[in-house]
C-alpha cells in the first residue's frame, strides 16, 4: 500500500501535465466544431456524396457535421497521446528503480519483488483510468452544449473504453520491455519504438489494402472509430486479441522481473 | 575538439539506426506508390465529374495530384517528418542534461574547459549528426522515387527544396529540447519529454489540417515547414517558416545564457 500511494505521488506532476494538455486540446478543438454542427451547406454537401463510391474506396467520409464524426476524426491521435502515455509510464515505472540509482535501497526493502510489482502495477493502472476519466470528462463537457443524442453517448462510451484497452495494451508492453531488458535507456527506447512502429503500420495499411493483415500488429486499427460509430459495438476479435496481449505482458513481467540482474 | 569527437561517439549508433530506418521508411512507402496511384487515379477520374468540393474532402484536392510524385511524395513526408522530430528532439532534450542525470557532471565540469567550449562542442556534435543522419535520408529519398516512379516525372528541385527545410526543421526540436532541459531543474527521462514535444506538435497539425484549428496551428513547426507548400512552389513558406527562425534564434540565445549561469545539480 505505501508503495502504491508513493508511486501514485511521484506520477503526480506528469499525470497533471497530461490531463491538462488533454482537456485544453480538446476544449480547442471542440471550440472548432461549432463552424460545422448542422452547418446545413456542408450537410447538403455530404448528402451528395456518391455513397457506393464511397463503400467502394473504404473512406467512408465521416460526417463532420454530427458530433460521431468529428469526434472520430479525432480519435485516432487520442489513442496515440494516451498510448504514450501508457507505454512511458509502464517502462519507466519499472526501470526508474535502475535510472535513479534507488534499485538498491528499494529492493532490500522487506517484500517480494512480486509484490513490488504489483503495487506499481496497480498504481499505473489508476493513473491510466485517472487520465481516461479527465479525456472523458473533457470530452464529454465540451460536447453537452451540441445536444448529444443516445447514440453519441453510447459511441462515446465504447470510445472510452477502447481507449482504456489500447492504454492497457501499451503499458503492460511498457512494463515488459522493461522487465525484459537489463538497460534503463534501452527498455525505454524499445517500448516507445514500438509505439511509433505500430503508428506508421496503421498508416501504411490505410494507403494500400494489400497488406491488410498486418493490422494485427498495430493496436491502433483494433478499435477504429468508424467501426464503432457504424456498428456500436467494439470488434469481438480484437478485444480477443487486447486481452491476449495485455495478458501476456504482465505474465511476462511477473515471470522475468522477479529472476533478472539488476543494474545498477 | 575531444569533447566533439567523445560525443559524436556516443551518437554513433543513434545516428546508424534513425538514418536506416528513416530511409527504410521513405523506401517502404514509395514502394507502395505504384499501386496506391492506381487506386487514386481511378478515384480521381470518377470524382472529376463532380464539383471541386468533392475531391477536397476525400483529401484529393488542390493542384498536386496524390497519383503525381509530388503529390504523394508530400502525402509519405509528414511521416518522415514525424521521425525526424523525434531524433532531434530526443538529442535536444539530451545533449545538456545528460552528465547532470548520470552523474558525470562534477567530472566534465572540474576539466580545464570553459563552459562556453563545452556547450559549442556538445550542440556542434548533436547537430552534425542530424545532418548526418538529413543527408542520409535525402540520398535515400531520391533514390527511391527515382526506383518506383513508375515513369512518372518530377521536380527534383522542389524535392531538394523540401529536403533542405529538414534542416530548420531538426532545429527547431534541438533548440527547444535544449531550451526546456536547462530551463528545468533535472530531465529524469529524455524519453518522455521528447516525445510529449515531438507528437504533441505532430498531433495539433494533423488535427489543424483535418479539423481546421487556425490559431493552434501556427505553434506547430509541422505547419512551419508542411511539404504541400514547398512542394508545389518549390520554395518555404516565410510566413511561417520565419515562426519558426525567430524561435530557434531566441532558444538558442536563452539557452546559451542560462546554461552560462546554470547551477549545476551533483551530488
Amino acid at each position: 500500500m505505501n508503495i502504491v500511494l508513493r508511486e501514485l505521488r511521484s506520477n503526480l506532476k506528469s499525470l497533471i501535465i497530461w490531463s491538462g494538455c488533454m482537456a485544453t486540446l480538446i476544449l480547442i478543438m471542440m471550440m472548432e466544431f461549432e463552424a460545422y454542427y448542422d452547418n446545413p451547406e456542408m450537410a447538403g454537401l455530404l448528402d451528395a456524396m456518391p455513397q457506393a463510391l464511397m463503400k467502394a474506396f473504404s473512406i467512408a467520409g465521416p460526417n463532420l457535421t454530427t458530433l460521431i464524426g468529428f469526434v472520430s476524426i479525432a480519435s485516432v491521435y487520442f489513442y496515440i497521446m494516451l498510448g504514450i502515455f501508457a507505454v512511458l509510464l509502464g517502462s519507466s515505472i519499472i526501470s526508474k528503480e535502475e535510472r535513479d540509482k534507488t534499485a538498491e535501497f528499494f529492493l532490500t526493502l522487506p517484500i517480494s519483488r512480486t509484490r513490488a510489482i504489483s503495487a506499481k502495477l496497480i498504481a499505473a493502472v489508476i493513473n491510466c483510468l485517472l487520465l481516461t476519466g479527465v479525456t472523458a470528462a473533457a470530452l464529454y463537457s465540451s460536447a453537452a452544449p451540441y445536444n448529444p443524442d443516445q447514440e453519441f453517448l453510447r459511441f462515446f462510451r465504447l470510445l472510452m473504453s477502447a481507449l482504456f484497452i489500447i492504454q492497457m495494451i501499451f503499458l503492460s508492453t511498457g512494463m515488459c520491455t522493461a522487465a525484459v531488458i537489463k538497460h534503463y535507456k534501452k527498455s525505454g527506447n524499445y517500448s516507445v519504438y514500438t509505439l511509433l512502429t505500430a503508428y506508421i503500420i496503421s498508416v501504411v495499411i490505410s494507403m494500400d489494402n494489400k497488406i491488410d493483415f498486418l493490422k494485427y500488429f498495430t493496436p491502433f486499427k483494433y478499435f477504429e472509430a468508424q467501426y464503432i460509430a457504424a456498428s456500436g459495438e467494439l470488434e469481438l476479435k480484437y478485444l480477443i486479441i487486447s486481452a491476449v496481449i495485455i495478458i501476456a505482458g504482465f505474465t511476462g513481467t511477473y515471470l522475468i522481473y522477479p529472476k533478472r540482474d539488476l543494474y545498477i | 575538439m575531444n569533447i566533439f569527437i567523445y560525443e559524436m561517439k556516443t551518437y554513433q549508433n543513434s545516428i546508424i539506426i534513425w538514418s536506416l530506418s528513416i530511409s527504410a521508411l521513405m523506401l517502404l512507402f514509395m514502394a507502395i506508390y505504384p499501386t496506391f496511384a492506381e487506386d487514386a487515379a481511378l478515384m480521381e477520374s470518377i470524382l472529376s465529374n463532380f464539383p471541386e468540393e468533392f475531391a477536397r474532402a476525400f483529401g484529393m484536392g488542390g493542384n498536386l495530384s496524390l497519383t503525381s510524385v509530388p503529390g504523394y511524395f508530400k502525402f509519405i513526408f509528414i511521416y518522415i517528418q514525424l521521425a525526424i522530430s523525434i531524433q532531434s528532439s530526443n538529442y535536444g532534450f539530451h545533449f545538456l542534461s545528460v552528465d547532470e542525470r548520470e552523474l558525470t557532471a562534477d567530472f566534465i565540469m572540474s576539466k580545464p574547459v570553459s563552459r562556453r567550449k563545452l556547450v559549442i562542442s556538445k550542440f556542434s556534435a548533436a547537430f552534425s549528426g542530424l545532418i548526418i543522419t538529413n543527408t542520409i535520408t535525402t540520398a535515400a529519398g531520391l533514390i527511391s522515387i527515382e526506383l518506383f516512379r513508375n515513369g512518372n516525372s518530377y521536380d527534383a528541385g522542389n524535392i531538394l527544396v523540401l529536403m533542405s527545410s529538414t534542416f530548420f526543421f531538426q532545429l527547431f526540436f534541438l533548440s527547444a529540447g535544449m531550451l526546456v532541459s536547462v530551463s528545468v531543474k533535472k530531465i529524469r527521462s529524455v524519453l518522455a519529454y521528447s516525445m510529449g514535444l515531438a507528437f504533441g506538435m505532430y498531433i495539433i497539425s494533423a488535427l489543424k489540417e483535418a479539423l481546421g484549428m487556425k490559431a493552434l496551428g501556427y505553434i506547430s513547426p509541422f505547419y512551419h515547414f508542411e511539404p504541400g507548400y514547398m512542394i508545389e512552389f518549390g520554395k518555404y513558406n516565410m510566413e511561417r517558416a520565419s515562426i519558426s527562425f525567430a524561435f530557434i534564434i531566441v532558444s538558442i540565445v536563452v539557452s546559451w545564457n542560462l546554461y552560462m549561469k546554470r547551477d549545476i545539480h551533483s551530488l
